[in-house]
C-alpha cells in the first residue's frame, strides 16, 4: 500500500485510531479553523481553478460540497462528480473527510464513495487544503491504484480502458443524478 | 543549523531552478524594487493557518518557515515531517527561532493589527458575496417555486408555528420567501419606507446590526418595527424582491457588498453555526450572523448598509404577527413589464434584461401606490448608474390581467386586496404589469 490505504483505518475525524483521533488532537478554537476555512474559500474563489470548485454547504462553514470535472484524456473525460468534505475541529491538522456523493465507480471509491487516499490518511499534513484535495482526487480519477482496490471489479476492470470506459459511461448515466 | 560549508560528500538536493540560477546582484545603490502585496503576503505567510506569520519557527533542515504555534501543533498531532516537503522533524529541537524574520514582518507591518483587521475585512467582505449569492440563488429558487405551486392566495400571518420568520403556513416556499430578505434587498425596502413616512431607520440601525449577530435579539427590534400599515406594506414587498435582484449579477453586486458595524464584537465571529434553531426562517439568519460577525469595523457612512440592516430586521419581524396591522393577509404577486408599452426594445428593458419580472410578496393593505413607488425604488437601486438618463423620474402605471391579453389600468389608492378580489379570482399569485410613463 504505497500510495493508498484502507478507509477502514482510522480516518482523520472521528476514527478509532491512536494519532488521528480527535480527542487526542491539539484542537485550535474553532474560530482559528472556520478563519482558515475562510481564507481557503477566498483563495479558492480568487484562483477560479478549472476543473474543480468547492463551497460550503449551507451556512456550516465546516461542510463542503466540491465538484471535480473528470480529467481530460482519461476515460473520465467530460464528467462531474459531486464531493462532500467534511472538517473536524482539528483541521487542518486533520484531515477532512471527503466521499464522493455521485456514486463513482473507480479502484479506489467503494460503493459508499469512501474514497482511499494517502494523503487523506496516514500522508496528510496541514498544507494540504481543499484545492490541493480536490487535484488529488481528480488526479487519482485517471491514476488509480489498482494495488489496494476498494472497488475490486473496477481494478480488474481497468486494463481493458475500452471495456471499462462502455461500463463507466452506463455507470455514470444510471449515477450521475443521485 | 546545519553548516554553511557544504561537505564534499554531502549531495544538496536542489531543483532545478536552484542548480540553474544566477546570483543576484547586490543593489548598492538607491535603487527600490517594488513588491505586490500578494506576492509579499506568501513570503509573509504561515502556510498552516494562512495568516501572517507569527512568532516565526524555521526548520533546521530543508529551512520551511511556520508559526510556532502552528508548527508545534502540527507536529504533535502528525506525522514528524516537515508539512511543507515531508522532509523529516525529529522533534522540536528540529526548528530554530526566526526572531529576525519577525522583525522583518514587523518593519514591513509596522501595524499587525491594522493589517490583519484589514484582512478580516476583506475576507468577511468576500465571503458575504460568495454566501450571499448562494443564499439568494436558492431562495430565487424557493420564491418562483412558490408562486408556481401556491395554490391559496391569502396567508394568515402567524398561522402557522415556525417561531421567527414566516409563520411557516406553507412551508419550506413561505421560509425562502421570508428569509429572502437578508441578501439584497433591504436597502429598497428602507429607503422605500422613507419614501413614505419616515421610520427610524437610524435608531434601530446599531440595534439591528448586533441582532444581526445574534437571531434571538429579533424581538428587540419589533419597535423600531411598528410602522404604520403602509410602511409595512411596502417593508414586505421588498420582501420578495430578492428574486428579482437575484437574477442579476450586478444589481446583486451593488447591493449585496453589505458594509459593516462597528459595534460587532468580533468575539462573536468563530461561531458557524452554533444557533441550534430549526425554523426555516432562522436559517438564513445564521448566515448572516457568520458572515456579519466576520466584518470587523466599517464605515457607517454608508447609509444605504444602514438602511438595509433596517430591511433585514424588518423582514424578520414582519411575520411575527404584528398586531397593529389591520388586516394581516399577505398577497403574492408577479410583477412584469406591460407586453406592449415596454417591449424589448424599451431603455429601461433593456438595462434590466431579466430582471424586469419581479416575484413580491406583500400585505395586502399595500395600495397599488406603494407598489409603483416600491418597483421604483427597486429598479433605481438595481440599476444605479445603468439607469438610463430619459428613464430617471420613474412613474409607474400598475395594470392587472384578470384575463390574459386583457390589461386593467388600476387606480393608485386600491389596496391589493382589493384588486384581487375585483379583479383576479385563480388561486394563484397576482399577475400584475407595469408600464414606464414620462411624466
Amino acid at each position: 500500500m504505497a500510495q493508498n490505504i484502507s478507509p477502514e483505518q482510522s480516518g482523520g475525524a472521528g476514527g478509532g485510531g491512536t494519532k488521528h483521533s480527535d480527542d487526542s488532537m491539539p484542537v485550535k478554537d474553532n474560530h482559528a479553523v472556520s478563519k482558515r476555512l475562510h481564507k481557503e474559500l477566498m483563495n479558492l474563489m480568487m484562483a477560479n481553478e478549472k476543473g474543480i470548485s468547492a463551497f460550503p454547504d449551507g451556512e456550516n462553514i465546516f461542510k463542503w460540497v466540491g465538484t471535480i470535472a473528470g480529467p481530460r484524456n482519461t476515460v473520465y473525460s467530460g464528467q462531474t462528480y459531486r464531493l462532500s468534505l467534511d472538517f473536524p475541529n482539528s483541521y487542518p491538522y486533520a484531515a477532512p473527510v471527503v466521499k464522493f456523493l455521485t456514486s463513482c465507480f473507480h479502484p479506489n471509491v467503494d460503493l459508499q464513495g469512501a474514497i482511499c487516499l494517502d494523503i487523506l490518511k496516514d500522508k496528510w499534513s496541514a498544507l494540504y487544503d481543499v484545492r490541493t484535495i480536490l487535484l488529488s482526487i481528480q488526479s487519482l480519477l485517471g491514476e488509480p491504484n489498482n494495488e489496494s482496490p476498494l472497488n475490486a471489479q473496477a481494478a480488474m476492470m481497468w486494463n481493458d480502458q475500452k471495456e471499462y470506459k462502455k461500463y463507466l459511461d452506463a455507470f455514470y448515466e444510471k449515477h450521475k443524478d443521485t | 543549523m546545519t553548516s554553511l560549508d557544504p561537505a564534499p560528500n554531502k549531495t544538496w538536493e536542489l531543483s532545478l531552478y536552484e542548480l540553474q540560477r544566477k546570483p543576484q546582484e547586490v543593489i548598492t545603490d538607491s535603487t527600490e524594487i517594488a513588491v505586490s502585496p500578494r506576492s509579499l503576503h506568501s513570503e509573509l505567510m504561515c502556510p498552516i493557518c494562512l495568516d501572517m506569520l507569527k512568532k516565526t519557527m524555521t526548520t533546521k533542515e530543508c529551512l520551511h518557515r511556520f508559526c510556532s504555534d502552528c508548527i508545534v501543533t502540527a507536529l504533535r498531532s502528525g506525522n514528524k515531517e516537515c508539512p511543507t516537503c515531508r522532509k523529516k522533524l525529529v522533534s522540536k529541537r528540529s526548528l530554530r527561532a526566526d526572531p529576525n524574520f519577525d522583525l522583518l514582518i514587523s518593519k514591513i507591518y509596522p501595524s499587525r493589527e491594522e493589517y490583519e483587521a484589514i484582512q478580516e475585512k476583506v475576507m468577511a467582505k468576500f465571503n458575504q458575496t460568495q454566501s450571499q449569492q448562494a443564499l439568494v440563488n436558492s431562495i430565487n429558487e424557493g420564491i418562483k417555486l412558490q408562486s408556481q405551486n401556491r395554490p391559496q392566495r391569502f396567508r394568515t400571518k402567524g398561522g402557522g408555528g415556525g417561531g421567527g420568520g414566516g409563520g411557516g403556513g406553507g412551508g419550506n416556499g413561505n421560509g425562502a420567501a421570508n428569509v429572502a430578505a437578508p441578501p439584497a434587498p433591504g436597502a429598497p425596502t428602507a429607503v422605500g419606507r422613507n419614501a413614505s413616512n419616515q421610520l427610524h431607520v437610524h435608531d434601530t440601525a446599531s440595534n439591528d446590526s448586533n441582532s444581526n449577530t445574534n437571531s434571538i435579539d429579533r424581538e428587540n427590534r419589533d419597535p423600531g418595527h411598528s410602522g404604520t400599515s403602509a410602511a409595512s406594506a411596502i417593508t414586505s414587498a421588498s420582501n420578495a424582491a430578492p428574486s428579482s435582484s437575484a437574477n442579476s449579477g450586478a444589481s446583486t453586486s451593488a447591493t449585496r457588498m453589505q458594509v459593516d458595524d462597528a459595534s460587532n464584537p468580533p468575539s462573536m465571529r468563530s461561531t458557524p453555526s452554533p444557533v441550534p434553531s430549526n425554523s426555516s426562517s432562522s436559517k438564513p439568519k445564521r448566515a448572516m450572523s457568520v458572515l456579519t460577525s466576520e466584518r470587523s469595523e466599517e464605515s457607517e457612512s454608508d447609509s444605504q448598509m444602514d438602511c438595509r440592516t433596517e430591511g433585514d430586521s424588518n423582514i424578520d419581524t414582519e411575520g411575527e404577527g404584528n398586531g397593529e396591522l389591520g388586516v394581516n393577509d399577505e398577497i403574492e404577486l408577479v410583477f412584469k413589464p406591460h407586453p406592449t408599452e415596454m417591449s424589448a426594445d424599451n431603455q429601461l428593458i433593456r438595462a434590466l434584461k431579466e430582471n424586469c419580472v419581479r416575484y413580491i410578496k406583500t400585505t395586502a393593505n399595500a395600495t397599488v401606490d406603494h407598489l409603483s413607488k416600491y418597483l421604483a425604488m427597486r429598479l433605481t437601486l438595481d440599476l444605479g448608474a445603468d439607469l438610463p438618463e430619459a428613464c430617471r423620474v420613474l412613474n409607474f402605471c400598475i395594470y392587472v390581467a384578470p384575463q390574459p391579453q386583457q390589461l386593467v389600468i388600476l387606480n393608485g389608492n386600491q389596496t391589493l386586496h382589493q384588486v384581487n378580489d375585483k379583479f383576479w379570482k385563480v388561486n394563484k399569485p397576482m399577475e400584475m404589469y407595469y408600464s414606464w410613463k414620462k411624466t
